[in-house]
This record gives structure tokens, sequence and C-alpha cells, in this order.
């Protein structure tokens, strides 16, 4: 990645929302100077990655583009925080927007490429084959700060563009918004990087919209959740505060554990957040609680957001937990060895300390949540799935897990009782993923085969990859070209030292079949024409370094199958397997893990289909609409799901 | 000595979309008609025929007597829309109505949801109409289409609203307004009639807040905040903005009509290799969702009963077109009947009127999961010949995988109000799959008076 220029941008904008400047007790931290990484933006801002274009359809209206570069605005940190300037709006969804990109990029190891646009180009003729498509690179994300007048804000995948929504605020006056205001979602921290976090998952697993089980819309939902969370809990300033208003404990009420507190509260029936982590208000005493572990949740509870609050809890959960131990003994030191603390505030300097630590915490778990992506398998994710990959993705960057990330994470994961398929124990030799010893000495002859060429192809890559200066689309040009190769070769078996038996039972091993695959459902055999076409959906090199200063340089290659049924009474659906397989560049190339979903299951084909034709009481439509049938065979839309 | 109890369920055929059911209760000589909702969705001459038609065809059912009891569901014209055609032949031939207490006028708060509904159909209508003068492209149709559902899509009287103030004047009794928990006697039989929904709330949230200022539904009042102000750009698009939308979302001197904008940014946009991004129409979508909105809201106004026959405990459930709010408050309902819960009423469900016309949205998951009755047989009120399913992107009436499950659930004993046996329901010619031979009476289908009959043993 890009090292040479450590210049960086300090931007000013809200920590918490609007609503908080407005409040003579957080009025003093609810502005603070955000440091991104410097690039050449002109009017917009309109930078390397993102556009940010202030167009208002509704009020018929453009406003004029911030200029990032000018005199006025790089001499005072950026426009001062102002609801009534669009110019500000612009800068501070650039910001946050940069801000998350750069948490991605860091704990990725590589650069972020959007997920390609589909561009259809087969006719429609006759019956509903299967159109032609092509892939477009897609350079920059759009970002409309002022798109519609509605209490929302979406990411559309196939705009690839991130449409924030402004409202009047509810007439009665609450919290600390002005009755009847108009209320921006584009100046929430929290829903600038929770949407962004959307298409950056998109980028990453454009399979996780298909709604192939319960855990699918709900993990898209917890994930953007926890990412704009974690993301707030690494500004010190705010962490002060809150651990001298709560004397350490951030187990306490506190703001920091909310999300989109004004946008919340400026709703007709606001009672405070849209989303906590820690804890919310009882709707029937209207008070606020902390949330307990509860192991049946995740039996229970199957709307989206409410199942997706339990991933959030989970992974606060095991933020707690390293919160509480990690500080005991700064907790011992101030107390004199009882660890009970006198009333009143704490020390200054105690408070400056705890932050340190959960700050620290909450980046370091930021980027395990984030690097986890690379350990998923590429299609139908489950909680479970997700549980292995954290633990996997950071045995691999912090292999001697000093300080009981692992452990803790796995606690807060049993405590809410989420586990995953086919683990005997919850130890984090059996959670994380295998290392492939299973294969013969044929396979591992292909193996070897496969990966001298992947190295010989990535070369390129690499190369690009680590240098300074170059346009994202010459790497993503140069996967294609590796993507292709790879699918030709594995496609027409160009591996010529190894027979088709064992070459079939390899295939098996990555979640793939080598020619036909059938199924039984409900009396009805299901048969694919011919062997399910393979994509190869990703090669990229990634080089990171993790919490102990262990660095990793691997490849990650997804490649999925796709099984479409035409008839029958499943027509319409689709099933898919595949795999994220990982190998080793300082190993010489060593195949270290297969992470898949087999295509032949039949099992997980009868779960899946069960699940998508609503046969299960775990199913909940995701949307309420008459025009829309129940299925879920339609991708997960963000524009319905998050209307409130 | 037991008595013999027979309920004798009749699904006319209004041969579009449309409820109307004549239910008969007969008990050795005692006998009790009650008639739920009588409508169908266009109010053409067409249809009035068939109303009218179906209507007399009742009458001779009854022989003089009077309807004991008429159920008004809820005010969409698919429901009620007979009680302005036929007016004149239910005179005299209702001796008592049943409406929910939302028509109370009465409850301060029953007004109040009336208003803020009757506001927001006001402003969708105007919101319909700035669309169509703006010929702006994109698919529209939710908006007219529900508009429909209200009897306003086209100029004239607001037929469902009509329906029902003829409701209230068209018994000889006075109007009973149904509360949720409340449990009715059917006069001189063994039948109770449990009131399921509406829910006095839509958020149970509210129940307890002393904070009085808040209206009914918050999320209504919110709904008719964002279509002012949809209205209020659609307006400004087609004339000059009022003050108010001047400087809205922000003061005036901020706001750049494309010519006078920034033209680096202009061009951006415009550029047309990238016009698959731009946004113009996206916030139109608006309309249509709002539209969604009011429909919901009003389905979910539905009155919703459980007739429970005493004697075997076994139950019809009605669900008028509740939607998942509806549903989902019955769970909370605290019967006056010892160990009685909702739970039971589902368990016990031998017949089962589908929910709006089994669209998806008008039959929870939960519940009808529940409903695990040997016995239990579906009605579907819906006609596949209906335009409005007909059409591209039309509903999905039945919903494929609703319509599956409950043939699944009742065994292949699922009735359509067009064809009679839904496919793959039929008692001869689906013999070993589809168990209409397990129960006493075998279904009827009278094409000629317009009816699909089926009989329960109580």
């Amino acid at each position: 990645m890009a090292t040479s220029k450590k210049l960086s941008r300090l931007l000013r904008g809200y920590s918490l929302d609007p609503g908080f400047s407005t409040r003579l007790d957080t009025m003093s931290i609810n502005e603070m100077v955000y440091e991104i990484r410097w690039e050449d933006v002109s009017k917009g801002p309109i930078g390397e990655y993102f556009e940010v274009i202030d167009y208002d359809p509704a009020s018929n209206c453009f406003y004029d583009p911030v200029e990032l570069n000018s005199v006025e605005v790089l001499a005072q940190n950026g426009l001062p925080p102002s609801e009534g300037n669009p110019a500000f709006h612009q800068q501070f969804v650039y910001t946050i927007a940069m801000q998350t990109l750069e948490h991605f990029e860091k704990s990725l190891g590589r650069r972020v490429i959007w997920s390609p646009r589909i561009v259809v180009t087969g006719k429609n003729e006759g019956q509903r084959e299967r159109l032609a498509v092509k892939q477009e690179y897609v350079p920059k994300l759009r970002l409309y700060p002022h798109a519609f007048r509605e209490a929302n804000a979406y990411y559309d995948p196939e705009k690839k563009a991130v449409l924030f929504g402004y409202f009047e605020a509810a007439a009665t006056a609450r919290g600390s918004n002005l009755p009847g205001g108009v209320i921006f979602s584009c100046l929430s921290p929290d829903i600038i990087s929770h949407e962004l976090t959307h298409a950056l998952l998109d980028s990453i697993h454009p399979r996780f919209i298909e709604n192939t089980n319960v855990d699918a819309p709900a993990f898209h939902e917890a994930f953007a959740d926890i990412v704009a969370l974690l993301q707030r809990f690494s500004v010190p300033s705010l962490l002060e505060y809150s651990i001298a208003s709560t004397k350490g404990n951030l187990g306490e009420y506190s703001f920091l554990g909310e999300l989109a507190t004004q946008f919340g509260t400026a709703l007709e029936n606001g009672r405070g957040a849209l989303r906590g982590a820690i804890g919310k208000v009882d709707e029937k005493t209207g008070k606020w609680q902390k949330y307990k572990p509860d192991p049946s949740l995740y039996h229970t509870v199957f709307e989206p957001h409410e199942r997706g609050s339990v991933l959030v809890a989970v992974i606060f959960d095991a933020f707690i937990r390293l919160y509480n131990v990690k500080t005991a003994d700064l907790l011992r030191i101030a107390t004199n060895g009882s660890g009970i603390l006198q009333p009143g505030a704490i020390h200054p300097d105690l408070v400056k300390r705890l932050a340190r630590e959960a700050a620290e915490i909450a980046a370091h778990l930021l980027h395990v949540c984030i690097r986890a992506l690379d350990y998923c398998p590429p299609v139908d994710i489950t909680y479970g799935d997700y549980l292995r990959a954290l633990i996997t993705a950071d045995v691999d960057t912090a292999p001697k897990d000093e300080s009981g990330y692992r452990i803790a994470l796995i606690e807060a994961f049993r405590s809410w009782g989420i586990f995953p398929d086919r683990v005997n124990t919850l130890s984090v030799e059996s959670l994380c993923w295998s290392k492939q010893d299973n294969l013969t000495q044929a396979e591992k002859k292909a193996v070897a085969y496969i990966a001298r060429q992947l190295k010989e192809w990535v070369a390129p890559i690499v190369e690009l990859s680590y240098t300074d200066g170059v346009d994202r689309k010459e790497i993503y040009m140069a996967s294609q070209k590796v993507q292709k190769d790879l699918h030709d070769l594995l496609v027409q078996k160009k591996v010529n030292i190894i027979n088709s038996g064992d070459w079939s039972s390899l295939m098996k091993k990555f979640g793939l079949a080598d020619g036909r695959v059938a199924f039984r459902y409900d009396d009805e055999t299901i048969t694919s024409d011919a062997m399910p076409p393979i994509e190869v959906h990703k090669v990229r090199p990634v080089y990171r370094v993790g919490r102990e200063g262990v660095v990793v340089d691997q490849v990650i290659v997804t490649l999925s199958q796709t099984v479409r049924i035409n008839k029958g009474n499943l027509k319409g659906s689709k099933f898919r397997g595949g795999c994220t397989f990982i190998l080793n560049i300082s190993k010489g190339y060593d195949l270290e893990y297969v992470i898949y979903k087999n295509v032949a299951s039949q099992q997980r084909f009868k779960r899946q289909m069960d699940y998508q034709m609503g046969k299960t009481e775990e199913f909940v439509a995701l949307s309420e609409s008459m025009y829309e049938e129940e299925s879920g065979f339609k991708n997960i839309s963000f524009a319905k799901l998050h209307l409130h | 000595m037991a008595k013999d109890l027979t309920a004798n369920v009749r699904m006319y055929q209004v041969g579009e979309l449309g409820d109307c059911f004549l239910l008969t209760f007969i008990e050795d000589a005692d006998e009790v008609n009650v008639l739920i909702d009588c409508g169908s969705f266009r109010n053409s001459s067409k249809s009035q025929e068939r109303l009218s038609a179906i209507v007399k065809n009742i009458k001779s059912k009854l022989n003089g007597k009077k309807l004991d009891v008429v159920v008004g569901t809820h005010q969409h014209n698919d429901h009620v829309s007979g009680f302005v055609h036929c007016k004149e032949l239910f005179k005299n031939n209702i001796k008592q109505v049943w409406l929910s207490w939302l028509d109370d006028p009465k409850s301060a708060l029953a007004r109040r949801v009336n208003d803020d509904q009757k506001k927001l159909l006001g402003q969708l209508q105007a919101i319909h109409a700035q669309i169509a003068r703006l010929n702006v492209k994109g698919d529209y149709s939710p908006v007219k289409d529900i508009l429909g559902f209200y009897g306003v899509d086209a100029p004239g009287s607001a037929v469902p609203a009509e329906g029902i103030a003829n409701l209230k004047i068209l018994g000889d009794e006075k109007v009973d307004y149904l509360t949720p928990g409340e449990i009715k006697r059917l006069p001189g039989i063994g039948v109770n009639v449990y009131v399921l929904g509406p829910p006095r709330n839509m958020r149970l949230l509210f129940d307890k807040d002393p904070d009085k200022d808040e209206t009914y539904d918050p999320a209504l009042a919110l709904a008719n905040k964002d279509a002012e102000k949809l209205l209020s750009a659609l307006r400004a698009k087609v004339g000059s903005a009022d003050k108010q939308e001047e400087q809205f979302p922000f003061n005036k001197v901020y706001k750049k009509t494309e010519s006078k904008a920034d033209q680096e940014i202009v061009r951006v946009y415009n550029n047309h290799l990238n016009s698959w991004q731009k946004i113009d129409a996206d916030w139109l979508n608006q309309a249509n969702r709002l539209a969604l909105f009011l429909d919901s809201f009003t389905n979910n106004g539905s009155l919703a009963l459980a007739f429970e026959l005493v004697k075997s405990g076994k139950v019809l459930l009605f669900a008028a077109d509740a939607q998942v709010g509806n549903w989902l408050s019955w769970q909370d309902i605290k019967w006056p009947v010892k160990n009685m819960t909702t739970n039971d009423l589902l368990t016990n469900t031998v017949l089962y009127k589908v929910g709006h016309h089994a669209s998806h949205n008008g039959t929870l998951k939960k519940a009808l999961e529940t409903m695990k009755h040997e016995e239990l047989v579906a009605m579907i009120p819906v006609d596949k010949s209906d335009p409005n399913i007909t059409k591209k992107n039309g509903w999905k009436m039945p919903a494929k995988n609703l319509f599956q499950r409950l043939k699944e659930k009742t065994h292949f004993r699922v009735l359509t109000m067009d064809d009679g046996f839904a496919d793959g329901c039929n008692p001869v010619k689906d013999k070993p799959k589809s168990k209409w031979n397990e129960l006493p009476f075998k279904p009827k289908i009278d094409k000629k008076n317009f009816f699909v009959e089926y009989k329960i043993q109580g």
C-alpha cells in the first residue's frame, strides 16, 4: 500500500451528532478535529474513492460544493460544524467516509475496490434465460448528502451510491431537538459510517446481500452497526468524558453506546437513540436498562435489526470483558489495592489511562472484525461462521493473544447462545478454521500446481499494490485477468497431473462440484443441467500487520458456484456454494485455509429452500408490500430495510 | 341434551378483489346469520350488478328472516362498497351492525386517528395529481392503485366512507363498536365471538405513557409530515415555492438552480457516461411508500374476529385484512375467560378466512404455524382475473409461498373465490393428497348463484 506520503488532512466535525452541541454537558466534546489521509481532491469533494454530489432533486437545486483545498478551508481545519451550511455537510460526509475507508484498508491490508457495476448486455428474448452481463469498474462511490425527504439513508448497490435523506423533526420537543426543525441524516457520523460499511461489505462480499438464511440480512445490519460503534469508541475525548461521568464503568448508561441519537429522538416515536449496544429504554417502564446476555434471543428474534443488535451486543460484550480485565490493575493501583473507588470523581490521570486502554481495545476489535471478513465463506454467512472467522483472523495476526481477545470473543458468543455448526468444543483450536491437512498426495500435487500458477499470475498485482500512485483500476484490471485465468484453469481442468477422480474429490474439498448436482426437495428431484458455472470473485494479495506486530502476507481467493432452478416449485431460486481459500505468500504459497460451503449439500439446500419459501418460523418478509412475493429469493434492499 | 350445531360459510364470488361472507349457524331450531363485509374493488356497473345479485341471493337464503349481525371490517372499497350500491336491498333487513372501535364517533382517539388518516389520504390524492402533472418517468401505480381502495382514485364521492356511514344507520339496534378483548355471544346460540383487533394502540409503547399530546400512532403523524414536505416539493416544481418551501431545508441563498450552480459539479452529475448513477426520480419513490403505508395502516385497523363453537371449541377465524401490527397485538390480549389464550383460538381454528386476500403481509407466519387442527380449511377471497393481479408488477395474491404453506397446513383443503377448489385441492382430481374425505361435509360450488360454500360440524 502507498506509504510514502504520511501527510494528513485535518477536518472539523461532530463527534456525536448535532443534537449534542446544544446540550451544555456535551457541547464541549461534540466537536473534534478528524485526521484523515491526504489526497488530491477537487470541488465536491471529489477524491480517489468518493464523489460527493450535492444535488437535492426534491428541492430542485444544487448546493455549491466545498473546496477543501482552498486557503480558507485549509487554514481553519475545515469549515466549522454547522447544520445550516450545506458545504459543511459535504465536508462531513466526506470526512467520515474517508475515516471508515481507512479503517477498512488498514485492517484488510489492501486497497478497496468498489464492487463492479453489473451491466446487462444480452437481450431479453423468449424464455427467462440468464442474460449476458459484463462487469464494469467503478472508481468512485457517489455520496448524495441531500437525496430525498425522508427519515432514511441507504446504500444503493445498483447506483453505487449512498443516498442520505433529511426530514422535519417531531412537532413536540424531545431531547435536544428543535420541534419541527430539520434533521439531516448526513450529519450523524454513525449513520454515515453505517451506510458506508454496507458499501464496503458489498465490495468484499457481493453475495452477502442474498437472503439465504435468517442471519444473512441481520449480519449486514449488525456489521454496519459494529463498525459505526467501534469507530466511535476510538475517539479519545468521548471516552474520557464518558469514563469520567461513569467512574470508569463502561457498562453503565452513556451515549457512547448509542447510535444515531439525534435521528432517533427526532422521530415522532423517538425514545432516544435509534439503536443501543449496551442497553435500551424499556418500552414499558421508560427506563434505560443494560442488556443482559440472553442466550434465547438468537433462537427467537428474527427481524433483521433486532437480530442484528444481538450480534452487536455480543461484540460489545467482548469489548466490556476486555476492558474490565485490562483495567483491573489500574483500578487497584488507584485504590491502594482494594479495587473499590472512593465516592466522587475519579482522578483525571486515571480517566486518561482508562480511556487509552478502551480506545486501544476498540481499535483492535474493529480491525479484527473487519479482517474476519476475509475468513468468511463467500456465500450464506451465519453468525457461527463469523465467530470462526473472527477467531481465525485473530490467530493469524496475533498468534500469542496475550491479551485474551479470542477468549473474550468466545465467552461473549457463548453467553449469547451463538454456536457454530459442527464444532465440538468452544476452544480456539476447534473454532479456528482448520488448516488444510486432509488432502491426498495427488490432491496436494494439484494444489501445489495451482498455487504455482497463482504465484506467477499474482506477482504483477503485488507489484502494483505496493507501488505509490497506482490507479486502483490497474489493480482491478490485473485482478480480473487473474480471475479469468484461474476460472479457465478450474473449468477446463488444465491440470494434467491429476486424474479426474482425484480432481472431483479435490473440488469437493473446495465446496465445488465437478459435474451435475442433484437435490431432493418435496418429492421433486432437482438436477442441474450441467456442471454449475463457477465464478472467481476475487484474487487479491494482502499485507497486514497485527496487533502483536506480526506481518501476514497472503493471497485471498474466493470462488462460487451457482445452481439455478428453472422449473418446478422452486422455479426462480438459486443455490450457491463455494469457498474462500487463503495462500500464504511468505511460506511459498502454501494453502492455509479453505473456508467453504458445499454446493452439493442436500442438508443446506433443504434448509435454505425451507427458509426462502417461508416454511420456517424464522422467515421474516423484508417488505410489507403486497406488490412483492414474500420469498427470500430477492436480494436484500437497503432502501426498504432502513425505513423506520 | 347436547345440541347439534353446524356452521355454514358462504364465500361469495364478487368477480374481482373483494370480501363477502355469509355465516349461518344452526343449532336445532335456532338459526343465526352473520354477514361479514360486502364489497368489491371497483365501483363499475358490472361490479354493482354482481353485488346486487349476491345480496338478492343472501335475501332468498334468509327467506324473510333478517341478518342478525352485519360486520363491516374496515373502510376499504373491496369490503364495504356493497353497503352503498345495495343500500336499498339491505334496508330493514339487518338487526345489528358491528363495527370496530375505530368507527366509534364517541371515541376521541378514534376520531383523531380518522382525522390523521383522512389527512394522509387527502395529501396522497394531491401528490398523485401533482405527479401526473409533472409527467415524470417511473412507476407510481401503487399510489393510484391504493387510492382505489378508498374509492378516490377518480373524482367523485368516497364510496367506502359512505359504506361505513350507511352501516351505522342500517341496523335496527344500536351499532356495537367492538374492542379487542371483548367476547360477544351470538343471540340464542352456542357461539362466542372473540374480538381480536384492531388494537387500541398500534404501538403498546404509548399505552402507558402519560404524555397525552402524543398522537395515537407516531408513524402516522410522521407519514403526514413527510407527505406534507413531499407535496410542497412537488408544488414548487409545478408552480412556485411558498415561503416555507423556499427556506427548506436550507436558507434560499444556498439553493442554486442548475444553471446558476457550480458548473463543475453539474457536469459531473450530468455526465452521460454516469447517468446510471443519477437520482432524479428516487425521491419520488416516497409517494409509493407513503401510499403503501396508508394502505397497511387501514388494513391494520381491520376488525378481526374469532367465532368459537362453544361445544366443540372449534374456531372460525376471520382476519379481514389485518396486517402484522394487528396480528401481533392479539398475543397480548387477556381474555376474561379462565385459561383462554389467543394461541388456543389459533390452535383450534378449523376455518381460516385468509387475511388480506392471501397477500404475504396478511398472515402472521407464527400464527399460521400455530394453526394445527386436523380439520383446518382455508378460504381465500381472491379472483385471479382481477386486473390489479394480472397486470405487470401487480399484486401478489395469493402470495406463492403462503399459498403453498396454506395447502400444506390444510392437507390441501384450500378454497378460492374464483375457482372454488385451489389448484391441487380438488376432492376428486387430487384425491390422495387432498384430504376432504376426512371431513363430514364437502364444499359446494354454485357458480350460478356466485358462491363457494363449506359447512362445519360444531
